[in-house]
């Protein structure tokens, strides 16, 4: 059974449909009970990475999460601004901090400076990296993904990455660390190539 | 790197799928048409995006579009953009909240941009889909239309492009009536001319009826995005056999594993 977190940032729906697409078996969830009794987590996500945090501290969500995620270290996945949560603090409408479960801070593409289009969006390839690709098993080398995101980590600046795009500049498209993974893309909008990936994050 | 993308339309009036040509509508059939007998998920499984747009002439009505909408994406795995008669903030939130990622608007780029500009703040650029429906006459002389192509406003199509970009619009939608439903191939100098004034990536619609118009439309006038809302020149593995000829010609298109929903189902 996975847990969704629903927190009031969106795309809820679209996550639970690609899994009960594959039949397995998931549950919405919002309040700290139902975090602590979760063996498996999803943290999906569009929006605003600050509304989104403070969304989580008024539902006094972060320490049951920190609770589950660091200590009881179940299988955890964050997608879009669920992974860009995951990280130390973000630059999008003043500063402000993440979880800090990984290493990176959270910048805006540099449009003018690489002359691309931002926000970036559309399918792109995902190089996986050598190690940490438990969630690519099965898909080679690399694989396509659909994304729509002004944000990313750049890809110097963390530690934990598992797999990078290149879009005027290589940034983080993924990363596994221990139980915690994250991906920037959106897997439920990926076609197979997401679907296969949400799979092997419920079988893990 | 970024990939070109492949776009199905379906086009809906109360409740029933159409078959446009100018903009002249022909009913086809009805939600269980598409699903069962249509084959829509093969359709759904080989393209990178779906639009959705209510043709609806008049009042649209909004919920029964969503209800249909709700339905139609139960297998959908890519992004969905619709439209059609949104009026205010409330028809955005029920549409995305029907499972659309985007929406997409044509008259109120004209007669209500102080709606497109709160749709842009609110959802974001990337969420709000400027489309734009043009004629070309004989003579070279082009018109914008709004409200199902059926009134002409007095903006020209560079007028109508940059009225896109300053309310914040995140792409363009360009259809050519007059090339709508023909087969002909999409109006290549028009939709050159509109990607090269424009910042926002350009989806080409309106024409396209062989293989090889979905290649033009992008390797010979620049387009981000190829759509077709024909319901019968792509049937079956038609669109399947577009996306392995516009690989073959050299496009970066997104590359999935068809056989993998075959496990599934």
């Amino acid at each position: 059974m996975i847990s969704i977190l629903n927190f009031g940032m969106g795309n809820i729906r679209s996550v639970q449909k690609a899994l009960d697409y594959l039949g397995i078996e998931s549950q919405v969830i919002k309040s700290e009970k139902q975090i602590l009794e979760s063996r498996k987590l999803i943290i999906p996500g569009v929006g605003s990475f600050r509304l989104a945090m403070e969304n989580i501290n008024n539902k006094k969500l972060f320490y049951p999460l920190n609770k589950v995620v660091l200590e009881k270290k179940i299988p955890t996945l964050g997608i879009c601004l669920g992974m860009q949560l995951m990280a130390e603090e973000s630059e999008e409408d003043g500063v402000t901090q993440g979880f800090s479960w990984i290493k990176g801070k959270i910048k805006k593409f540099q449009g003018e400076k690489f002359k691309i289009k931002v926000p970036h969006v559309g399918f792109n390839d995902v190089f996986f990296e050598k190690n940490n690709k438990k969630l690519y098993s099965g898909l080679g080398e690399k694989s396509h993904y659909y994304y729509v995101h002004s944000y990313r980590i750049s890809y110097n600046e963390c530690d934990c990455v598992s797999g990078w795009t290149m879009y005027g500049e290589k940034f983080v498209a993924s990363i596994e660390k221990e139980n915690i993974f994250g991906v920037q893309f959106h897997p439920e909008k990926s076609q197979s190539n997401g679907l296969i990936m949400l799979k092997n994050f419920a079988e893990l | 790197m970024l990939k070109s993308r492949l776009i199905f339309t379906l086009l809906m009036k109360n409740g029933s799928y159409q078959l446009s040509r100018n903009f002249n509508l022909q009913d086809v059939g009805g939600l269980n048409w598409i699903k069962k007998f249509y084959n829509f998920n093969a359709i759904a499984f080989s393209i990178d995006e779906l639009i959705v747009v209510n043709v609806e002439r008049g009042e649209k009505n909004v919920d029964l579009f969503c209800e249909n909408l709700l339905t139609l994406n139960e297998n959908c795995f890519m992004p969905i953009a619709a439209g059609g008669g949104i009026r205010s903030m409330d028809h955005a939130y029920k549409i995305l909240n029907s499972g659309a990622d985007k929406i997409i608007v044509n008259t109120p780029l004209v007669t209500q941009p102080k709606l497109v500009r709160s749709l842009v703040q609110t959802f974001g650029s990337q969420c709000v889909i400027a489309s734009i429906d043009f004629k070309k006459y004989d003579d070279g002389k082009i018109e914008v239309f709004i409200d199902n192509g059926s009134k002409k406003i007095d903006q020209s199509l560079e007028e109508a492009v940059k009225n896109a970009h300053n309310l914040g619009c995140g792409e363009i939608y360009l259809t050519s009536m007059e090339q709508d439903g023909t087969g002909y191939g999409y109006d290549l100098n028009t939709l050159k001319h509109v990607v090269s004034i424009s910042n926002l990536p350009v989806i080409t619609s309106g024409g396209a009826g062989k293989y090889e118009h979905f290649v033009e439309g992008i390797q010979r006038a620049g387009a981000s995005a190829v759509s077709t809302a024909n319901l019968f020149n792509f049937i079956a593995d038609g669109l399947i056999e577009v996306r392995e000829t516009m690989i073959q010609k050299g496009l970066e298109m997104a590359y999935w594993d068809l056989g993998f929903y075959k496990t599934l189902k």
